[in-house]
């Protein structure tokens, strides 16, 4: 990866994590866009899973700041999901964006389950209700997101390296 | 190559467990320690995005309450449309409750309908009559000064002529008594047929003594030698003199006091109060008849009464005051030179109870007076 990509991916990067702070509370849905996910995992698959682990537990810091009590799941969940995605990231080197999608589906799913699990907040119903029900229509919804703006940062990204 | 793989794998693997380690920790944290350190992220590099965050959710509120904030806007313009009208409406009805108190008695007050038709914008419907002791030829007064006369009288209503009229005439006089003349419309070449109405809101002071000289702004008031009107009813101000063919005489243009299109509620005098001499005083001032139609406005403001009261008890309470300190300052003073302030009993005639007056009459525009006063009784009381 020479500097201009870098230079790309960290562009893009921050528009998604601009993204996340203002386009998510304008639509305000029940089950929301997470621009971070998506933003973690196109940077995940560019970097090696130490880094990508590194920079999701940032990005989850950041996002944790604005709920305390829930204060270190979010990071928790970044970083497996950032290093899961740079250990697998050979999967998705394919130019596919069915596959892309159901990337981005399992990233956010993940996220949510490993987030849930350790914010230890929900039980029984509840929890089964957010995982079963409101994560995966909140994945999906990202991942249609996901490979929209995948579509349209296309010049930017240079998908054969995706 | 394979030792740089393995070492790569192995930062991989540190980094990985310790991103977890710290992200468990944070978990576990005590909870005023997480906060302390979310406040410190919120504060620092969050602070940018948490702006962004809040005016997109500004932005959203706003979008989702947009129906109900036009709706409002829409209410608020409407009512807004109508507020100058009903200031000004305040204003006159103000002006009118100002003018009641400083009569006194022997009124009526009345609504002016003023009828569309052709020929009848100089004349106006009032909603008195007989019943409330309204008689023909009485006068209709504002608090800008004379309106017109009672033409012809029903029971519940009324018509009057406006000083538009081609009939109107009324004694006058300057202010000042120095000169006097008859008032007329001033009507131009083609308005002075019987049907024709004057083609502006002018008056003319004619047949004034020629050694009398008026000079432009002296006001003109009623003179009461006709015995119509009583004196002292401001009509308007003098504009300049008009040339005429007559030299023994001169005539004013006189700029009116009342504008007919702002006639909307008058006070139609009772016959008793025309000969009243205290009329006079209502309008009575040394500078010009509009600081007199200010002061009966400010006799109507409700609020100027209460700061007028409040000032006068807080006088009397200072006086009573510095009475008692005098009091316990029993020595005697060789010096006769007052000290400012010092305790006076109150000689000024205002300070004194006023005198017993004649009830005031109320006069209600609301309604008309029959429903109020069945028995005819306008409260004409002297």
């Amino acid at each position: 990866m020479n500097w201009t990509r870098s230079a790309r991916a960290v562009l893009a990067f921050a528009l998604l994590v601009l993204l996340h702070y203002t386009v998510r509370p304008l639509l305000g849905w029940r089950t929301p866009v997470d621009f971070l996910v998506i933003a973690v995992l196109l940077s995940a698959v560019r970097v090696r899973p130490g880094a990508a682990a590194l920079i999701g537990f940032l990005t989850g810091l950041v996002a944790d700041s604005l709920t305390p009590s829930a204060f270190g799941a979010g990071a928790l969940a970044m970083t497996a999901v950032g290093a899961t995605a740079s250990w697998l990231k050979a999967v998705f080197f394919a130019d596919n964006v069915v596959l892309h999608g159901f990337f981005f589906f399992v990233g956010k799913w993940a996220y949510d389950i490993v987030y849930v699990t350790a914010e230890r907040r929900m039980h029984g119903v509840e929890l089964a209700t957010q995982l079963l029900l409101w994560s995966p229509l909140s994945a999906a919804l990202t991942a249609l997101a996901g490979v929209i703006l995948l579509l349209m940062l296309r010049p930017v990204l240079e998908p054969q390296a995706v | 190559m394979a030792r740089a793989v393995r070492s790569g794998t192995r930062v991989d693997t540190v980094l990985l467990v310790a991103c977890c380690a710290m992200a468990l920790l944070a978990t576990v944290l005590p909870l005023n320690l997480r906060e302390a350190i979310a406040a410190g992220l919120r504060r620092t590099v969050v602070a940018p995005l948490l702006s962004l965050q809040q005016q997109a959710e500004r932005g959203r509120s706003a979008f989702l309450s947009r129906e109900a904030t036009t709706g409002r806007l829409d209410s608020v313009s409407l009512r807004n449309m109508q507020l100058a009208k009903l200031e000004a409406e305040n204003e006159r009805l103000r002006a009118l409750l100002g003018l009641g108190r400083q009569l006194e008695w022997g009124f009526v007050s009345a609504e002016a309908l003023r009828s569309r038709g052709i020929g009848e914008d100089n004349t106006v419907t009032l909603t008195v009559g007989s019943r409330a002791g309204v008689e023909s030829k009485t006068p209709v007064i504002a608090p800008e000064g004379l309106v017109g006369m009672v033409l012809t009288v029903d029971p519940s209503s009324s018509i009057a002529i406006l000083w538009t009229h081609t009939d109107f005439a009324a004694s006058a006089m300057s202010a000042d008594r120095s000169a006097y003349g008859i008032i007329y419309p001033h009507l131009s070449e083609s308005g002075r047929g019987e049907d024709t109405p004057p083609e502006r809101y002018l008056l003319e002071l004619r047949g004034v003594a020629f050694r009398s000289a008026l000079k432009p702004g002296t006001a003109i008031v009623t003179s009461g030698l006709g015995g119509v009107y009583p004196a002292g009813i401001p009509i308007g101000t003098v504009l300049g003199e008009l040339r005429t063919s007559e030299g023994w005489a001169r005539t004013y243009l006189v700029r009116p006091a009342v504008r007919p299109p702002d006639v909307s509620n008058v006070i139609v005098l009772l016959p008793r109060k025309t000969h009243d001499p205290s009329l006079d005083r209502v309008w009575r001032s040394t500078i010009s008849a509009d600081s007199a139609a200010r002061r009966i406005a400010a006799a109507g403001d409700s609020l100027a009464r209460r700061a007028a009261a409040d000032s006068m008890r807080s006088v009397e309470a200072a006086a009573a005051r510095l009475a008692g300190d005098s009091a316990a300052r029993a020595t005697p003073r060789t010096d006769t030179t007052s000290r400012p302030g010092a305790a006076r009993p109150p000689a000024s005639p205002s300070a004194q109870p006023p005198a017993p007056r004649p009830a005031p009459v109320r006069g209600d525009t609301g309604r008309p007076p029959a429903s109020r006063r069945p028995d005819g009784a306008n409260g004409a009381r002297p």
